[in-house]
């Protein structure tokens, strides 16, 4: 019997809503859930995605996937990856598994809320494959850096980590939940799918993919890219939707929620992505730096993305610009100088070669971030290594809980932005930030950061011991310097010939 | 005297840090204890220069014997130690 091709009944198969008739519509589809801003249900119909997949050929493709990746893993176990790779990468991979491993198991909740609660019938049908893919993801990030537990303690993390109260993790899960685990499904398409996803992942997972061949780490560089493509097709949940909202009337918002997924998303990718970009990776494997790939990726082809679809860009844009530009620079700095409280270790990425391609792709950094690292680097040539470990924690933003960091040296810009609400006080690292919290205060207010929690008694004793136990790092699992401080060696010379 | 948690912000280092200090602390005090966390860590020493605390935001310098709990800062605010060439 001839077999149909798809296009000849696709459309017949997705039209599944239907008028209920032992239950209300609201009932069917709660408000909380759905967040489909009364638009009525004919209306929804209309969403038409633009990546039609049916469920037999996506599981045939995802076979095929599972497979490729799987047996290069298999094919390349005795080639020592982990003995031979720069300790820089070793480092990117503890730091990926630990942050997003769980995270996309986390993720499949927030695609099975679309698949049940989205009223239009093609966001179901996508989120049914984007459910699955997102499971497929944490299963095979957690297998994969299974491997390496036997040597290496960090990647024991891969599951370890989103079951502690490690800063990092704080802050993933606060986004992670505020953007998808907490969230209708009209909410988690628009914040998830289309601006942390098509926004965001889904080019780094191909930059990253790109790094992982250059750094020869092909077992990796596969299970990326398997990744990213399934990425590339259930990020598309999100655009249709938005022309449906902008076609009913509710474009503001949209706009504002998207806008709150941007700006969550970027703060992540500075603490995540642009250490990992410009620090971690081996210098002579660096293809772009993480200004250039936000601008050229992110920026440019983002933005594009918004205008076609009749959104606007968002209020704090120029903001962003200016963050891409310095922010990642202090995320690095401080995650490396606080790195017994990390479960990789942070690669210093600051030898004189490296400072010399950070002063060309950022002009100023010498004077600035270098400013800072000199006296950690003439530290460290003394023999004065307890001088740069922290004996106090940098205060977090209750927004993005990462450390409230900018500019150093003589252009200093380094500021608090407060809040009262409620009678307590917050703290903000930006004007992004703290708009993300005037806008619904409520969701957020409760919530303590690590520096509250340390204010209220909850970490015990008072001092790194005390975090570090509160964080759950164990001996073996703490972070160091991936590189055993032997980029500051290549200082001696000139440090010997100024102190003689 | 009760321990007084106040957030510090160095001059030309990069970060906000926990500063935690006594409301009998006189502001002198207040900059050594937060110099402890910055000053020869990421900030170069100035020699010849003292460190004075300023509200962050303001260009009013407190009295250098000036005691916390007179000063007029919340908790956890953030406070500015600046460099002065004496």
């Amino acid at each position: 019997m001839a077999v149909l091709s798809r296009m000849d009944w696709y459309d017949i198969a997705r039209t599944t809503n239907w008028t209920p008739k032992h239950v209300t519509e609201d009932e069917l589809f709660p408000q909380e859930l759905s967040g489909s801003f009364d638009i009525p249900m004919d209306k929804w119909e209309n969403y038409d995605e633009p990546y039609k997949q049916t469920y037999n050929e996506y599981v045939r493709v995802q076979r095929e996937k599972d497979a490729g990746a799987y047996s290069v893993k298999a094919a390349l176990e005795r080639n020592k990856i982990f003995e031979t790779a720069d300790p820089g990468w070793l480092s990117v991979m503890a730091f990926h598994y630990g942050a997003v491993a769980r995270a996309e198991y986390s993720a499949s909740t927030a695609e099975a809320r679309m698949a049940r609660f989205g009223k239009a019938p093609g966001m179901r049908n996508m989120a049914t494959l984007g459910m699955m893919d997102e499971i497929r993801h944490g299963q095979i990030q957690l297998f994969f850096p299974h491997e390496h537990c036997s040597k290496d303690r960090q990647f024991d993390w891969a599951h370890k980590a989103y079951g502690t109260n490690e800063w990092a993790v704080i802050a993933a899960r606060h986004m992670f939940d505020g953007m998808m685990t907490t969230r209708s499904a009209v909410g988690t398409a628009l914040m998830l799918t289309f601006a942390f996803e098509t926004g965001f992942t889904n080019m780094q997972f191909l930059g990253l993919a790109a790094d992982a061949a250059e750094a020869g780490d092909w077992t990796f560089s596969n299970l990326i890219s398997s990744i990213q493509t399934d990425e590339s097709r259930h990020a598309q949940i999100g655009a249709p939707l938005v022309s449906v909202l902008v076609a009913n009337g509710k474009k503001d918002e949209a706009q504002k929620m998207v806008d709150i997924g941007i700006w969550r998303a970027w703060k992540l990718f500075s603490v995540l992505t642009g250490p990992i970009m410009d620090y971690y990776t081996p210098l002579e494997h660096r293809k772009q730096s993480f200004k250039e790939f936000m601008q050229e990726w992110i920026v440019t082809q983002f933005e594009r993305s918004l205008l076609d679809l009749g959104l606007s860009t968002p209020w704090y844009w120029d903001q962003l610009l200016q963050e891409i530009d310095s922010q990642h620079h202090g995320m690095h700095l401080g995650v490396w100088f606080w790195r017994p409280t990390v479960w990789w270790n942070p690669a210093a990425g600051v030898s004189p070669e490296e400072r010399d391609w950070l002063e060309e792709k950022y002009p100023g950094w010498n004077a600035t971030w270098g400013k800072n690292w000199d006296v950690i680097t003439e530290n460290l040539l003394a023999g004065k290594r307890e001088l740069t470990y922290p004996e106090t924690l940098p205060v977090v933003c209750n927004m993005c809980q990462l450390p409230i960091n900018q500019t150093p040296g003589p252009a200093w810009k380094v500021r608090d932005l407060p809040l009262d609400y409620k009678g307590r006080t917050y703290h903000f690292c930006s004007e992004g930030c703290k708009w993300c919290f005037e806008e619904e205060p409520e969701r957020y207010a409760g919530h303590l950061s690590v520096v509250d929690r340390f204010l209220a008694g909850m970490i015990q004793p008072m001092n790194l011991e005390g975090a570090l136990k509160y964080m759950d790092l164990a001996p073996g699992e703490i972070g160091d310097d991936a590189h055993a401080y032997a980029w500051a060696e290549k200082f001696r010379a000139a440090y010997t010939k100024n102190t003689a | 005297m009760a321990l007084f948690p106040l957030t510090s912000n160095f001059q030309e280092d990069f970060v906000l840090q926990l500063l935690a200090v006594d409301s009998d602390n006189t502001m002198d005090e207040v900059a050594a204890a937060a110099a402890h966390h910055s000053v020869g860590r990421r900030v170069a020493a100035r020699p010849g220069h003292i460190m004075r605390v300023r509200r962050q935001g303001s260009e009013n310098l407190f009295p250098r014997t000036m005691r916390l709990k007179d000063s007029g800062l919340k908790p956890m605010e953030c406070i500015e130690v600046v460099w002065e060439a004496h």
